[in-house]
């Protein structure tokens, strides 16, 4: 039963990262810093748990927080590198964090034992659930909480002006800006947005998980962030999660009989896939079929 | 005054070695902007396919006991072949604006040839033979080490055959075609696709070179190796100025330097975090590289 609810809460935590790549790749914008905050939200929120000893609610949000302001303070400088670019720069920066994390020595001694992140050995300890009773299905729930929230809140701005203005920046800068949108202001949004999103997995992620080791945020965390969004296509939400079932549910755990074959498969799949749907598993063709295929009407002037 | 002079010493020697060193930076900076100067695209599996062709020719010194010469050259001819392969399965049936399938796709190539690498190594790193690993040259208070001037010697020259084939045949007047306007180049007659794929091997070659001449010079080929080698050859693509073949050889030896700077005075840990601290500064100040054609902010 365990091992559901852990792979369960995976798959929660790794919708939440693909969502916060989502509001980005909506934008136009590839970024592969979802790891990086990913691990600022993880480290602050254990930080906050176990050294200065807050309540879970106030670190998740402090943690939002400090990596959403990271990620709006980022967003200054991926403006002025487009495309591929940006992909190098949100690289470079994941790494730097990872590597600023791998560094980071704050022990602090309390009731005789040390606590705090150690440097190269990680950080353990960050017990914040067991401590004070959490049940491990308490624990799910209260992750997928947030899940749905997120989810509802994206799904909703995307009926509203909110998701037309962040795609119009994605299709086209020139355009959108013509029509008087910002594009400056848009583009620093969505990357702030996902910022906080990524931040909240991150602080999730570390107290379910309760030891934190720099291994966890490379560029292989990155890709699999943009890769839920880019696998289930761009249209709606549902499809990144589709897409994290998919790839956790299936490929990770489903075929872990594989063995150490599994990352070789892995990897032939993203080619294989990315050669015969370029846009995603669910993109807009893929909906239509199904659409008429469930006879589901839809309103005029509507893809 | 003595304690300056020796520090001022050590790291001038810490900058000469980390130049030579620097060579291998600079083949892989150069692949990767071939590739991307070529197709506008950023080929993730780059290095992985260098070090690919590096083990390759590790295999040939293991089974056949091959000279030194004939290991680069396996791995050179490897690293081509497993090149025209990334392009096969990653570049050529994606549409051409379609970045993001591309770079996914190559990222899965990067992580399928790191596990066969994993797989038939049992992850475990091998020794590479280096060639001129006990000479060493003594120049004043300086020692140059025989086998990093072996590699950059070896830098010098494939770069050079390179420059030769891009700007004197006219296979390089093909690429730099389809690198320029691949339209204007399909209506000469030059066929995009095979272009594309020469190119991939062309780069692949070096890639090879580079690969096996950075395990002669650490002296261990390790499948670890592949994820910074490639963010670093990236860096130094764009330091250099995506696209530009003399920016990227600059970039890689400026690279190469620093790194050695900052090992020295830092320790190994927070290296890397000032060679990346180094590419924000050049995104942010000047992102399209040092030699790059200028990138305007619309």
């Amino acid at each position: 039963m365990d091992y559901y609810l852990n792979l369960i809460n995976t798959i929660g935590i790794h919708t939440l990262l693909g969502l916060s790549a989502y509001l980005l790749i909506l934008t136009g914008q590839v970024s592969m810093a979802q790891a990086g905050f990913f691990g600022i939200g993880a480290y602050t929120a254990a930080i906050l748990t176990v050294i200065f000893e807050w309540s879970i609610l106030s670190a998740i949000g402090a943690a939002m927080l400090v990596s959403g302001g990271v990620a709006f303070l980022v967003g200054f400088p991926a403006l002025r590198v487009r495309g591929l670019m940006l992909v190098v720069a949100t690289i470079a920066f994941s790494e730097f964090a990872r590597m600023f994390f791998y560094n980071l020595k704050w022990r602090v001694v309390r009731d005789g034992a040390e606590i705090g992140p150690d440097g190269t050995m990680g950080f353990a300890e960050i017990r914040y659930f067991n401590d004070n009773g959490w049940l491990n299905w308490e624990v799910t729930i209260f992750l997928w909480v947030f899940v749905a929230v997120v989810m509802a809140l994206i799904w909703w701005s995307d009926k509203t002006r909110i998701g037309a203005v962040l795609r119009a920046v994605g299709e086209d800068e020139l355009a959108a800006d013509s029509t008087g949108i910002n594009v400056t202001v848009v583009k620093i949004a969505a990357m702030t947005a996902g910022g906080v999103v990524a931040g909240l997995a991150g602080s999730l992620y570390a107290h379910q998980v309760t030891d934190l080791d720099h291994h966890t945020f490379t560029v292989l965390l990155a890709t699999f962030a943009i890769a839920y969004p880019i696998l289930g296509g761009l249209s709606n939400v549902f499809g990144t999660l589709i897409a994290v079932l998919f790839i956790q549910g299936l490929l990770v755990e489903g075929l872990r009989f594989l063995g150490d074959w599994r990352m070789l498969l892995f990897g032939a799949l993203i080619i294989l896939a990315m050669n015969i749907k370029p846009l995603g598993l669910f993109d807009n063709q893929t909906i239509r079929i199904l659409r008429n295929a469930l006879g589901v009407k839809r309103r005029s002037g509507s893809v | 005054m003595e304690d300056f002079w020796y520090e001022f010493v050590e790291v001038t020697q810490t900058i000469s070695d980390g130049l030579l060193f620097g060579s291998t930076y600079a083949l892989i900076g150069v692949g990767f902007t071939l590739i991307f100067g070529a197709m506008g695209k950023l080929n993730m599996a780059y290095a992985a396919a260098a070090l690919g062709g590096a083990y390759a020719g590790l295999a040939g010194f293991v089974l056949i006991k091959a000279p030194l010469v004939l290991v680069f050259g396996i791995s050179a001819v490897a690293a081509a072949v497993l090149g025209y392969a990334i392009y096969f399965a990653c570049f050529r049936f994606i549409p051409i604006n379609n970045h993001l399938a591309a770079l996914m796709a190559s990222v899965g190539g990067l992580f399928f040839i790191d596990e066969v690498v994993v797989h038939v190594t049992r992850g475990s790193p091998l020794t590479f033979p280096s060639m001129f690993g006990d000479v060493f040259f003594e120049i004043g208070p300086y020692g140059i080490r025989g086998d990093l001037i072996f590699v950059f010697v070896i830098g010098l020259i494939s770069t050079g055959i390179l420059l030769y084939i891009l700007f004197k045949t006219r296979l390089g007047l093909a690429t730099r075609a389809v690198a320029q306007q691949d339209v204007a180049a399909r209506l000469c007659g030059i066929g995009v696709h095979s272009t594309n794929s020469v190119t991939f091997a062309i780069a692949g070659v070096l890639g090879g070179i580079a690969g096996a001449m950075t395990a002669a010079a650490v002296g261990v080929l390790s499948p670890v190796m592949t994820v910074p080698l490639t963010i670093k050859g990236i860096i130094v693509a764009v330091i250099g100025g995506l696209g530009s073949i003399p920016g990227a050889i600059i970039a890689g030896l400026f690279v190469g330097g620093f790194e050695n700077v900052f090992l020295y005075f830092r320790g190994i840990d927070e290296r890397d975090m000032y060679v990346v601290a180094l590419l924000f500064l050049f995104l942010v100040f000047r992102p399209n590289g040092l030699f790059g054609t200028a990138i305007t902010r619309d």
